[in-house]
């Protein structure tokens, strides 16, 4: 389904659908939201550009890292050396990547590997009460409140692995259904 | 501490899964973790069985929500029990499947879903809460689909729509029994509701309903009499390394769950229900042996018989003394082991001879020696001869029947000992000890590599059968432990003193 037009407005809707499924996600434990609706949210984005520029596509532009090195020079210093393999993989990433003796590796990340995060997390964040003699998944929550997001707790750390997992099974749905 | 050893039996099968899916490229990596979970597993269950052995019931409320409202996890005889049960399944399933299930599937994530179904009878076990396991299920049924249907050859694939379809209706019954007692009853907890139904109530008679729908969820779920069809067209579908496990656990998961709802809280109108428990439970044995008699695959007699073994356990709530609960219970722990381990082993005689028709085996005795007399310990555990642990589990029903005059279903479960022991004799005969059918001798010849495969195969085999002769040779202590689980399970007040906290 290659419309231009759809394929134009959804660069624009991605990072809206993106904000408001992270805002959805924060705001879930005393209102209406939480992670399965924020993730499901978040992940329209991914699949109308699955719909309209195709699995690969959305691969390579979400999903895949490029990260550019090269070998350290015998008289160079280990912090400088550092300091330029981020100057290469932060800012100036183009111009960088076309020197010659600059390696590339990708970084892909699999949809299962989301997956696994976002259980993760989820567990994580009911052992931290257990650890300390309380039951599973006793909530414990910080004195400060953040503007928009809340009282941050490790409730939250579930509400995000529950975010995670749903994107990316959705993802991984997606990416068979379409490639089919 | 109290609280950790509940959750381990939860917690470490999913640890094991996600870390399993983390390394979803590399299986040897995921068979290694996969090891790791079931040693922990069982020490873990170990654990809780001596915990709950020494000092009763315990329970422990997810989130710290106080007991009606928040989720209850309680851990009494009964579960602890089943769960160690279902950790040393799992411990011997896993040893098998490395060397007897094929690659392909390994690498189609075989490992992290059947720790994800172990999680599931940990979880069912465990629960206190009638809505939380009606989700246990659900993670069981999901799993279960998965690996029956994992490979994708034709004929799992028959049997997983089959299994599907038919649990999928014995969930929507769940969900409708749920809906009714939340509707009635105004709570989910299954200590509040067994407080509540012995209070008097309004309406008597929608809780007999819901019960019914229970009788029927649970009843499609553990293959009960007119409801277990789809179990001998499903089961013999898939790998070995998977069918045991299935068939080993998920039926006595079913019964596990119906006894525990029919000892704590369908238990009002008891003048209906043992009645027709009674006569369910003597269908379930005759049909299920009956069938089994009549089939020519090794695996196909197996899974009939499951439906036959379902019918002691019933049996054992049908007579509803606290002797027939302790044969039930130690019932279900014997099947599980032997049941298991009897799929098993035809596993290894396939991987051998590439077959699991009885006309084509044969000679197994000559050729295999160990198996054969592995076979014959579990075998004849399973049709109840003495020194063996099938037999204990029956004197105990035959002996609790007596006391309260119930002749007739007694008579009947002994008849199909009998039954059973011509099946045994009958797989016995054909497999071990008859003459090989002459076949093309090209065809015989086996490569090394797939020999010394097949040895390690025995590993499992012999670690479960350990097992079964210890409760068997040894059957005081699980026996003692069986009769307190069944009083445990008799007396509601502990169970209800012990959620509720008063």
């Amino acid at each position: 389904m290659k419309t231009v037009i759809l394929a134009t407005a959804i660069r624009i809707l991605i990072p809206l659908f993106i904000i408001f499924s992270v805002y959805t996600l924060f705001r879930g434990h005393n209102h209406p939201g939480g992670g399965f609706i924020g993730g499901l949210i978040g992940s329209i984005a991914f699949v109308f550009h699955t719909m309209t520029h195709g699995p690969q596509q959305t691969v390579n532009t979400f999903l895949k890292l490029n990260l550019y090195g090269y070998p350290r020079q015998p008289n160079q210093s280990r912090s400088l050396y550092l300091m330029r393999m981020m100057r290469v993989n932060v800012w100036r990433r183009r111009r960088m990547a076309r020197h010659p003796e600059v390696k590339q590796r990708m970084l892909r990340i699999e949809p299962v590997y989301i997956i696994a995060t976002g259980l993760f997390l989820a567990t994580t964040s009911g052992v931290l009460g257990l650890l300390s003699g309380q039951p599973y998944m006793h909530a414990y929550w910080s004195d400060f409140y953040i503007p928009v997001l809340g009282k941050p707790g490790t409730p939250i750390l579930f509400d995000l692995g529950v975010y995670l997992l749903v994107i990316g099974v959705v993802l991984k749905i997606t990416f068979v259904m379409s490639e089919e | 501490m109290n609280h950790l050893l509940i959750m381990l039996p939860i917690l470490i099968p999913l640890y094991g899964a996600i870390l399993s899916l983390f390394c979803w490229r590399s299986v040897r990596v995921q068979l290694y973790i996969g090891i790791l979970t079931q040693v922990c597993l069982l020490v873990a269950s170990f654990l809780l069985l001596f915990d709950v052995n020494e000092s009763g019931i315990r329970t422990t409320q997810i989130g710290s929500w106080p007991a009606p409202y928040g989720i209850t996890l309680v851990a009494d005889l009964f579960s602890a029990m089943i769960v160690i049960t279902s950790a040393i399944t799992g411990m011997a399933v896993y040893l098998f499947s490395i060397k007897g299930l094929d690659k392909a599937r390994q690498t189609f994530g075989y490992y992290p879903v059947l720790l994800v179904l172990q999680l599931g009878v940990s979880g069912a076990c465990l629960t206190g809460d009638l809505f939380n396991l009606f989700v246990w299920f659900e993670v069981l049924l999901m799993c279960c689909f998965v690996l029956i249907a994992l490979g994708g050859t034709k004929p799992q694939l028959e049997g997983a729509i089959k299994y599907v379809t038919i649990n999928i209706l014995a969930t929507s019954f769940l969900l409708a029994g749920i809906g009714i007692v939340y509707g009635t009853m105004g709570s989910l907890n299954m200590a509040e509701l067994a407080l509540l139904v012995r209070m008097p109530v309004a309406h008597p008679a929608l809780i007999n309903m819901a019960g019914m729908f229970f009788l029927i969820a649970f009843g499609i779920k553990a293959a009960i009499f007119p409801l277990f069809f789809w179990l001998p067209a499903a089961y013999h579908t898939p790998p070995i390394a998977i069918s045991a496990f299935i068939a080993g656990i998920i039926t006595k998961v079913g019964m596990y769950a119906f006894i525990r709802l029919f000892t704590l809280i369908f238990v009002t109108d008891q003048e209906l229900t043992i009645p027709l428990f009674t006569v369910l439970a003597g269908f379930t044995m005759v049909i299920g042996v009956l069938g089994a008699a009549s089939q020519n695959d090794f695996r196909k007699i197996l899974s009939f018989h499951i439906v036959s073994q379902i019918g002691y356990m019933l049996m054992g709530l049908a007579l509803f003394t606290p002797l027939a609960l302790a044969g039930s219970i130690y019932f279900i722990i014997h099947n599980i082991l032997v049941k298991t381990n009897l799929f098993l082993i035809s596993g290894v005689v396939a991987h051998r001879h590439g077959t699991f028709a009885l006309k084509k085996l044969g000679g197994l005795y000559l050729q295999q020696p160990i198996l054969s007399v592995l076979f014959f310990i579990s075998a004849f555990s399973l049709a109840g001869i003495p020194p063996f642990s099938g037999f204990w589990g029956k004197f105990m029903l035959a002996k609790a029947g007596f006391e309260i005059g119930s002749f007739t279903i007694v008579l009947v479960s002994l008849a199909v000992s009998l039954m059973t022991i011509f099946s045994m004799t009958k797989i016995w005969n054909e497999v071990f000890w008859k003459k090989k059918p002459e076949q093309e001798p090209l065809l015989d010849v086996v490569p090394q590599q797939k020999l010394r495969d097949n040895r390690q195969l025995y590993l499992p085999v012999g670690i479960m059968t350990v097992f079964i002769l210890l409760i068997g040779l040894y059957a005081e202590p699980v026996v003692a432990m069986a009769q307190l689980a069944a009083e445990q399970l008799l007396n509601s007040k502990l169970y209800i003193n012990a959620v509720l906290k008063r």
